[in-house]
């Protein structure tokens, strides 16, 4: 039992969830509580506007919401600066604006991990086709855990920028930030972190990590969809080049020239998703009344049940696990096959069956898939408002479905 | 396979919906495919098998092992079922073109556009009949009343039961057939009694008696009315009515007079095939149930152009 951790209480917070589903897509999209809703609705009901723009009272309440939410995902992550905190549409757009921004030349090398989305893939090797920089690739231990010293071994000289997952999507792997980062600046690096895994469900202090650039997405941690986050160190950010320019993104400009804007207006351009970001605000606000470390821990017992539920499963081969067999490493991932069964199978009939969805298919890591010959898994997050029960009932059924093969 | 069922069912439900667009671009690339011998992409037959399977598993997990199990033959069977119904229901809309009935003239039975059944069941006679191994046509006979000229282009034989709710339902449809074609058909009733109808064969026989003093249509009309009321008294009380000789009616329904008559109708009637009334011949064109006017119309313009040729 989590001190004050009530899951019923919480999950009363979640209209969809008197849909009588069980949840398991955590780590695609997370649901919405009615505070966050509201927060949407009332953007659009009382105050729509710009923002920085025009002088009038909606304008400056559209602002000032907004400040409010870039206060509040800056305490999250314990940023120094509010204005470190730029808001994107996801953390995507975020890790391309940062790959097209850092003005990498040919011979410039950039080190990813073997387990990364395509979204912190295909930026570098788009790079890699185009300028003719260096992707190099640091491979995970056997048990799919991150290893130091191949990582310590591909860095050079040469190595202009690291950029590595925190929480694998694919396993629920989290890879050792800290000690990644001061390899990294060691030899005079940056680093950049995927955190679009690890943010909605653990603390995460960029400050104590020494991260240069963290990327997060707002609907994985209960905010609307289209919202994401780059956060990067003030004084990097006002040295990178900018990806996208126009409205907002310049102080003044003329037929030759322009003044660029400070950060983070420096990279909002364009007319922002006030409702989005206000919402989003409301969303880190909730997260952290609940308590990120609270919530870790209750995923962390979800995936224990599930895990220790299917073990004799497990031991006998007829369910094999993507990434370490130990449950404390795989943090509210479980990312599963049924032997003889295809994985999109698998999904469809837990949600014929119990309502229950989960993700099925390469989760966007078809580097990782694809090298290891197989053709996808069935992947079950949590987060905080799945019950034991569900997590029972997931185990029966899928302990159905292996009678069935 | 159930790619070939899905393609239509999500084509037309694709006309509302945008989802089911998708599915039938996939049910049309599964098909393709499938056709072509090669792997279908979008893995439709997949998602359907683990669909059905995982419903299952929800009520019987043994169900779901054996749907999931035998997918491909279940497949098959429901295959040929949607082809065998596709191709009914093609034969069905047919017939309601022409006949205003999903059934041919000469069958009966649920019909979609009929769901009363008002105009698609029969009374059968439900009795152990030696069917004659070649059918005998009915013909015209001067013992039953005829409605029409005798020398008319062509000749309807009704074989009904003034106790058959279906032979009621088609009176009506007789009345609006002679009113069209008058002076061009002319039209016998001839009781053929259902030996399980309390009834049947009294009525018949009321019919005869009142014919003998020359008030059979009449009579015959007021038993349809009175159908749910038959008995002795109603026969008796009906010939008062028409003020027929009711002494002479009695005598005539007491000693079964017209006996052999009703039973030779009956007889005839069997020997035309007739399994149930009403049934109707047109020529050697035959109408079971009291199909709509359309039915009528359509085999009777028929017969009276090959008369002509």
């Amino acid at each position: 039992m989590i001190f004050g951790y009530n899951v019923e209480k919480i999950r009363k917070d979640f209209p969809v969830l008197s849909k009588k589903i069980i949840y398991f897509d955590n780590a695609c999209m997370s649901l919405k509580p009615l505070s966050v809703i509201n927060k949407l609705n009332e953007y659009y009901n009382e105050y729509t506007a710009c923002a920085g723009r025009s002088s009038h009272s909606f304008a400056e309440r559209v602002e000032t919401e907004v400040e409010k939410a870039r206060q509040e995902v800056g305490k999250l992550i314990n940023s120094k600066h509010s204005s470190e905190v730029i808001f994107t549409r996801n953390t995507t757009e975020s890790i391309n604006l940062i790959a097209n921004s850092l003005g990498l030349e040919k011979g410039d090398e950039v080190i990813i991990t073997d387990k990364e989305h395509n979204s912190n893939l295909i930026p570098w090797l788009k790079l890699k086709k185009e300028k003719g920089i260096v992707v190099k690739i640091a491979e995970s231990n056997k048990d799919n855990t991150f290893n130091l010293e191949n990582f310590e071994r591909l860095i050079t000289d040469k190595t202009k920028f690291v950029s590595v997952v925190h929480v694998s999507n694919l396993d629920g792997v989290e890879n050792p930030i800290k000690e990644i980062s001061k390899i990294t600046h060691k030899n005079n690096a940056l680093l950049m972190v995927d955190g679009a895994q690890s943010i909605p469900h653990t603390e995460v202090d960029v400050r104590k990590l020494d991260i240069d650039f963290l990327c997060f997405s707002g609907h994985k941690m209960l905010g609307p969809t289209g919202t994401g986050v780059l956060y990067g160190k003030k004084e990097l950010l006002e040295k990178l080049n900018q990806f996208i320019v126009g409205g907002e993104t310049v102080i003044d400009s003329n037929y030759n020239d322009y003044k660029v804007e400070n950060i983070p207006m420096k990279f909002e351009a364009g007319l922002q998703d006030y409702a989005g970001i206000i919402g989003f605000g409301e969303a880190v606000r909730y997260l952290r009344k609940i308590g990120i470390n609270n919530i870790k821990k209750h995923e962390l017992k979800i995936n224990s049940l599930i895990t220790e539920s299917l073990s004799d499963l497990i031991e006998e081969g007829k369910i094999n696990i993507i990434g370490p067999k130990e449950v404390e490493k795989r943090s509210g991932i479980f990312s599963f096959n049924i032997k003889g069964m295809d994985c999109h199978n698998v999904a469809k009939m837990l949600e014929s069956s119990k309502k229950i969805m989960t993700r099925s298919g390469m989760h966007c890591v078809h580097s990782w898939f694809n090298k290891k010959g197989i053709n996808g898994s069935v992947r079950v997050s949590a987060y905080l408002y799945n019950t034991e029960q569900e997590a029972i009932t997931f185990a029966e059924e899928v302990r159905k479905i292996v009678k069935i093969v | 396979m159930l790619c070939l069922i899905a393609l239509p069912v999500f084509a037309i439900l694709g006309i509302f919906s945008i989802k089911y667009r998708r599915l039938a671009a996939d049910a049309l690339e599964c098909l393709f495919k499938t056709v072509t011998l090669r792997k279908c992409k979008s893995n439709l037959d997949q998602r359907i098998r683990a669909g059905i399977s995982g419903t299952f598993l929800k009520y019987s997990p043994s169900a779901a092992r054996f749907t999931y199990k035998n997918y491909k033959l279940i497949s098959w069977i429901v295959l040929i079922v949607f082809l065998w119904s596709f191709y009914a229901s093609a034969v069905g809309v047919y017939n309601y073109t022409k006949y205003g009935n999903c059934n041919p003239p000469e069958e009966v039975g649920f019909c979609v556009f009929d769901p009363t059944g008002k105009s698609s069941g029969i009374s059968e006679a439900d009795v152990d009949i030696v069917i004659p191994s070649e059918t005998i046509l009915p013909s015209i006979e001067d013992d039953d009343p005829i409605i029409g000229p005798k020398d008319a282009e062509l000749t309807i034989i009704e074989f009904g039961c003034f106790t058959c709710p279906y032979t009621k339902n088609a009176e009506p449809i007789v009345r609006k057939v002679i009113e069209h074609y008058k002076g061009r058909v002319n039209f016998q009733f001839k009781t053929f009694y259902i030996p399980s109808h309390n009834e049947s064969f009294s009525s018949a026989l009321a019919a005869e008696c009142a014919r003998e003093q020359e008030k059979y249509l009449e009579y015959h009309n007021r038993l349809f009315e009175m159908q749910d009321s038959l008995n002795r008294g109603t026969y008796i009380s009906i010939a008062k009515e028409l003020n027929l000789d009711v002494e002479r009616f009695k005598e005539c329904l007491d000693t079964e007079r017209y006996r052999e008559e009703v039973e030779s109708d009956s007889l005839m009637g069997i020997y035309a095939g007739v399994v149930g009334t009403p049934t109707f011949f047109i020529n050697d064109r035959k109408i079971v149930g009291p199909k709509p006017f359309k039915t009528f119309k359509e085999i009777i313009d028929e017969e009276l152009k090959n008369n002509l040729k």
